[in-house]
């Protein structure tokens, strides 16, 4: 049962996405309803059998490794796995009227959105480092065919350099698989790890591997290309790629570090990566307190948010592992419902510079709304997800005495405010500034709607952390104490 | 001792090859270089015992994206009129540093590669007892196909997304000219086609078929496919059309979705998860993977989301 469940999450979407080429006209509403809405049920076996056995082993083609490749689902992949379903889903809502599938455009986006969906989830699966690098390429390159699909020459220009970016950050991991195979002769990640020690080699293996994913995850100082990319993509794609593609390898990152490289004493290194995070933490924030677009101002804040993913190398506790897996969570469907929102107020007043903006919440209320919930949640004020997620690193990193880190977390929290104040300070501070009704174009309710739900489930996080929580604490990494 | 010469005369190459084809004043000539780049990494390919990956890398990385790159250059340089002659490379203050790096990294890699024992691959070593039971004398076959197939069927969505994402970019760019020759016909380029197309189309089916216990396979049959539909996009046989007719995108299709339902076939009954029924289920699937993969690179030649008939057809 789980085996189908798992097979149709990767390859539903992906035969959806090929009908979806085939057959462009009027079926495409349907073929894309079956390749997206049986997943939430499909997740429902991997999830019990996941609660029952833990780790769930799929030899594929009936050869385990190290002939063939392994899907591995343990805890942190299907918290993958389910983020990525319920954010994709819940985009599609907005897609689908943004990108409606009878119209020029949404031929052009919906086979290029499936491939992207499937390749995430084949991703989370996946436990080979070769057939990590597979999925990987075709993210991002379904992500730049996705940025650019609405041929504006700012979106195309990102995308362009985007794409040169995660060439040669597919390279350095591809050099980096490479070595690693020369010497272990085995791609499974689980088997390198045991027959792998710290030398030369390896170690440049690995850190050319992880400068490769951290170009791709856009990790402070090697962020050049995110802003423009996110910023200037039409919102739902905006929207997946802060909530789930830069955070797939950030994910690859951590399996590599704590799963590939659990005997390997890596204090000074995991030190390195922290200040990369708190320097993200800090110029993110700052950068997004300058800008004087909202997108622009929602994608440095990724830049930002992205920074507390990388504290976990630091701290590398159960309570971090808690902590930086429920801001993964949280932090999605925060940003995913910014991006959206922030594009409904873009495509109905025609720009999103903020001085233009005073005054919208009359005309966009639910958008802004969902704006200001899913900022709640980002600057971690109770009783949001994105609390939960910035006070469990906090104690986490109070019980190992880490007054540096735990000043910074606290610090983040305060510039995070600080940007986002100034967005809903401007558009809702202006009681008598009228907007020219004129400009105004009428967007879908659904398209706020979608905002909504997520910024919604976002605060509703806050509630629902304990099971989460029980879960990620029943598949940390080994070496980790709880 | 010739073999160490040959050697050192293709590795210094490349190195000169690789500095000319980015440093060289203008872009044309370093397409041209990067193209000899590509045939003389095909013989160091050859003279490491990967003969699969040099024809490979000599079909694809030399022949078709040269092709890529000289109609990409067509479109860009030639055929606008506010462009400058031939921009060249843009001066980068990045490169020394970039340069130095590399270099330090190579030195390192080959360094910590010249004091460590190789251990002999596991996965390798696996793949060859395996093979034994199944008649498949081709183990690169057997690695794409049989054992790692999930890899093969995403390098064949790869693909597809590729063509899916150059389609998305194209749309803005409307009414650019087809590469096709603008010259009249002549009775020459007839007489050549007559004898260049069947040849090439035999020569990929014997790719194809030779992919089963020799060298060869999807990958480079369907490169060696795709030249020949280069060659009739040049000779104005066919031309890019705004859309792909029902044939052209079940050839686009096939390889992956033939791949992805004979995959999940096996599921039906119990079995596992891509594990192919038959040695048919390889042909099969091989054959409407290099249908793919040439429809994919002829479309990305052509630089439209379909093909039609053209003026010369």
């Amino acid at each position: 049962m789980t085996a189908e469940a798992l097979a149709l999450i990767v390859f539903l979407p992906l035969l959806a996405a090929c009908a979806a080429v085939a057959f462009p006209g009027r079926w495409l509403g349907w073929i894309v309803r079956i390749g997206l809405l049986p997943l939430p049920v499909l997740m429902l076996a991997p999830t019990l059998a996941v609660l029952d056995q833990n780790v769930i082993h799929l030899a594929l083609a009936g050869h385990a490794s190290p002939l063939g490749i392994e899907w591995r689902l343990d805890p942190l992949s299907l918290l993958m796995l389910w983020l990525n379903v319920g954010i994709t889903v819940l985009i599609s809502l907005h897609a689908g009227v943004s990108f409606r599938p009878d119209s020029d455009r949404g031929q052009r986006f919906w086979p290029l959105w499936l491939i992207l969906f499937a390749s995430m989830n084949a991703l989370v699966l996946s436990a080979d480092l070769f057939n990590l690098y597979v999925t990987l390429e075709l993210v991002t390159l379904a992500a730049i065919g996705l940025i650019a699909v609405e041929s504006k020459p700012a979106a195309l220009r990102a995308g362009m350099r985007y794409l040169l970016l995660a060439l040669m950050a597919s390279l350095l991991y591809l050099l980096g698989v490479g070595l690693i195979y020369g010497q272990t002769g085995t791609l499974d990640l689980y088997l390198i790890a045991e027959q792998i020690e710290p030398g030369w080699l390896p170690v440049t293996a690995m850190a050319l591997m992880i400068v490769g994913l951290l170009i791709k995850s856009a990790v402070f100082p090697l962020h050049a290309w995110l802003p423009a990319a996110h910023g200037n993509a039409p919102g739902p794609v905006s929207a997946i790629l802060s909530a789930m593609v830069v955070k797939v390898s950030i994910y690859m990152i951590w399996r590599l570090w704590f799963w590939g490289a659990a005997g390997w004493d890596l204090a000074t290194a995991a030190n390195l990566m922290g200040l990369l995070g708190a320097a993200a933490i800090v110029y993110g924030s700052l950068a997004a307190l300058v800008q004087d677009r909202l997108k622009m101002i929602v994608a440095y804040s990724t830049v930002a948010q992205l920074g507390y993913l990388m504290l976990l190398f630091p701290l590398a506790s159960t309570l971090a592992f808690q902590a930086a897996s429920y801001h993964l969570l949280s932090h999605g469907l925060a940003k995913a419902a910014m991006f959206l929102a922030a594009a409904n107020i873009l495509s109905s007043v025609g720009t999103d510079r903020l001085q233009r903006l005073a005054g919208v919440d009359q005309r966009r209320p639910l958008d802004v709304f969902a704006l200001a919930l899913g900022g709640v949640s980002i600057l971690g004020l109770p009783p949001s997800g994105g609390f939960v997620a910035k006070w469990l690193f906090l104690e986490a990193a109070w019980h190992q005495q880490a007054w540096g880190w735990l000043v910074l977390v606290a610090a983040g929290g305060l510039l995070a405010a600080a940007y986002l104040f100034r967005v809903l300070g401007v558009i809702c501070l202006h009681p008598r500034k009228r907007l020219n009704r004129r400009q105004h174009r009428e967007i879908p309710n659904l398209a706020s709607v979608a905002a909504l739900i997520l910024a919604v489930s976002a605060i509703a996080a806050g509630f629902f952390s304990a099971p989460v929580l029980s879960l990620i604490s029943a598949g940390l990494p080994p070496g980790v104490t709880p | 001792m010739i073999g160490f010469l040959l050697d050192g005369l293709i590795a210094a190459g490349l190195v000169g090859l690789a500095y000319q084809a980015v440093t060289s004043r203008s872009l044309f000539r370093g397409i041209i270089h990067f193209v000899v780049f590509g045939l003389t990494m095909a013989l160091a390919w050859a003279r490491v015992g990967a003969p699969d990956l040099a024809m490979a890398e000599a079909a694809i990385g030399a022949g078709l994206t040269g092709a890529l790159m000289l109609v990409a250059y067509r479109r860009l340089v030639e055929d606008r009129r506010d462009a400058p002659v031939d921009p060249g490379p843009a001066k980068s203050r990045l490169a020394l540093p970039i340069a130095i790096g590399s270099g330090l990294l190579v030195g390192v890699i080959g360094l910590s590669a010249l004091f460590s024992d190789v251990e002999p691959g596991q996965a390798g070593q696996a793949v060859l007892a395996d093979l034994q039971q199944v008649d498949l004398g081709n183990p690169i076959t057997g690695v794409l196909l049989l054992y790692r197939g999930i890899d093969t069927l995403l390098e064949v969505a790869v693909l597809l997304t590729a063509f899916l994402a150059a389609r998305a970019l194209a749309g803005s760019e409307s009414g650019t000219g087809s590469p096709t020759t603008q010259g009249p016909e002549t009775p020459m380029v007839g007489a050549l086609l007559a004898v260049v197309i069947p040849l090439t189309v035999l020569v990929s089916v014997h790719l194809l078929r030779a992919g089963s216990y020799e060298p060869g396979g999807a990958f480079q049959a369907g490169a060696v496919l795709a030249g020949a539909g280069v060659l009739l996009i040049l000779s104005g046989r066919i031309a890019a059309a705004e859309t792909a007719g029902l044939l052209v995108r079940m050839g686009l299709l096939a390889g992956l979705v033939s791949f992805i339902l004979i995959g999940l076939t096996p599921l039906l009954h119990g079995g596992p998860l891509l594990a192919l029924p038959g040695l048919w289920a390889v042909y099969f699937i091989e054959t409407a993977m290099m249908v793919s993969i040439a429809i994919t690179l002829v479309l990305l030649f052509a630089g439209g989301g379909g093909l039609k008939r053209g003026k010369h057809g």
